[in-house]
């Protein structure tokens, strides 16, 4: 696998500029903005775990960069923002990326996150 | 102001003694009673100014003594502030993160929150098997000591069984129960029976009312699915590398649009193929109807002749008088090849 996205700026916003080049019909953004969305399934995280592309020092330095969408003009684009900044966060710790390989762990975190959206308006 | 008013007790007190001593002496004077007169009316009139003087002097202590209270209060004022000060410039403050500031606009944000409600908020009724009633009722409820996070996996497991189990549970249970009431039946029980119920209302039970709510068991993910990540853009990205083709600068709609006008321009090249061959197989037609013509042509102006000469003949009386008849069966075959060009 190679990632050589470390040391990259994050992609131009749609409205932005010139035509982007395309990668499969996507732009970088899109792609981009999928995937960090996509990561906020601890199912998915689990998966990746499981593939060994946690450990992978040039995946951590993707995850490290990934962390341009906690940010603004960035983070309005988010749909699912609480499970995916969340994870983003998460995501940077060592100990975290080794956890979630245990698949009880993907599970609670899973668990934990369906009863906190139940329960989070309900406090207020 | 003492001085003063001394100094008109003096006169008053000298003139009282002239009158004294003038009276005493047998010898009143009009000039003396007057004097003392103007001398009494004067120490009235100082009198009045020592009193307004009192009040004055009162008036001021009162003063000096509120002007001192709102001191106090300036001086409680100031220290607070200044404690608070004190206890706001302690206060630990949060980095800011420095750089450029992002305006927006209230539409953006409505726009915004618009755009995550759905996947940050439940549906009404979708409570991913969490228990929703206020702690108090759900103690009595359930009075076994089942913790909250426990009740939560119970519940949320119970969610992949099959709709049915808590219907056979209850079912099972009302068999295990009946035989009870059936083997007492010789002492009837009075108020037994669903008619003498004590709900007045009429309320499905517990394990129907879950049948009919089209929410049971549903679950909210805050999340994207396992599907929807699989069918995904990164999807037919992984489609593409695995057919082999390096999906960067690749696009499959101009991909598409390509393979599309390719289809249509070999349409199209096709057509027109076609129709050249229809207008070559057509001139062909012709060239040979053409010709056809010039052979009948020939024909007819060869059996013309030869009419001619038939004709030349029976005058004659010569022997061919069968060949017109052939001849005037060929010119009828004329007219209809004619009609079919």
């Amino acid at each position: 696998m190679s990632v050589d996205s470390s040391g990259m700026e994050p992609p131009p916003l749609p409205s932005d500029g010139p035509e982007e080049p395309k990668h499969g019909g996507h732009t970088r953004f899109e792609l981009e903005l999928e995937f960090v969305q996509a990561l906020s399934n601890p199912e998915y995280v689990n998966w990746l775990a499981s593939r060994k592309y946690l450990m992978n020092p040039a995946f951590v330095a993707y995850l490290d960069y990934l962390q341009y969408w906690s940010r603004p003009p960035y983070l309005k684009y988010l749909t699912y923002p609480t499970a995916t900044l969340r994870m983003l966060q998460l995501l940077q710790s060592e100990r975290f990326r080794q956890e979630i390989l245990v698949p009880d762990v993907a599970w609670q975190l899973r668990l934990e996150g369906m009863k906190a959206a139940v329960l989070w308006h309900k406090e207020g | 102001m003492d001085k003063e008013l001394d100094g008109r007790f003096e006169r008053l007190e000298k003139a009282l003694a002239t009158m004294i001593d003038s009276l005493s002496k047998n010898n009143p004077s009009t000039k003396l009673a007057q004097d003392l007169v103007a001398a009494e009316a004067e120490l009235l009139e100082g009198l009045k100014l020592l009193e307004a003087h009192q009040n004055n002097h009162a008036r001021i202590q009162q003063l000096r003594q509120s002007t001192e209270q709102a001191d106090a209060q300036i001086k409680d004022i100031i220290s607070s502030l200044w404690k608070m000060r004190q206890e706001l410039t302690s206060v630990q403050t949060s980095p800011i993160p420095k750089g450029a500031k992002f305006q927006f606009t209230t539409g953006e944000l409505l726009d915004f929150a618009r755009r995550i409600s759905r996947n940050t908020l439940p549906p009404p009724g979708v409570t991913n098997g969490v228990n929703m009633t206020p702690a108090a009722a759900r103690h009595s409820q359930q009075p076994s000591s089942v913790e909250p996070e426990d009740s939560f996996r119970v519940t949320s497991q119970s969610q992949t069984q099959t709709p049915n189990t808590s219907f056979n549970v209850s079912f099972n249970g009302t068999l295990v129960d009946t035989p009870g009431p059936f083997n007492n039946n010789s002492t009837p029980i009075p108020n037994a029976g669903p008619a003498n119920s004590q709900n007045p209302h009429t309320e499905l039970p517990e394990h129907l009312k879950l049948a009919t709510n089209p929410l049971h068991g549903a679950s909210f993910f805050p999340w994207p699915s396992v599907e929807q990540v699989r069918s995904g853009a990164l999807g037919a990205y992984q489609l593409l590398v695995d057919k082999g083709i390096d999906p960067r600068g690749y696009d499959p709609e101009f991909e598409e649009q390509r393979r599309k006008d390719a289809e249509r321009e070999a349409e199209e090249r096709a057509k027109q193929e076609r129709e050249e061959a229809e207008r070559r197989a057509r001139e062909e037609a012709e060239r040979i109807a053409r010709q056809r013509e010039l052979e009948r042509q020939r024909a007819r102006e060869s059996m013309a002749a030869a009419a001619e000469e038939g004709r030349r003949d029976s005058v004659v009386g010569g022997p061919a008088a069968g060949k017109p008849k052939q001849f005037t069966f060929l010119g009828g075959d004329d007219d209809d090849d004619d009609d079919d060009d």
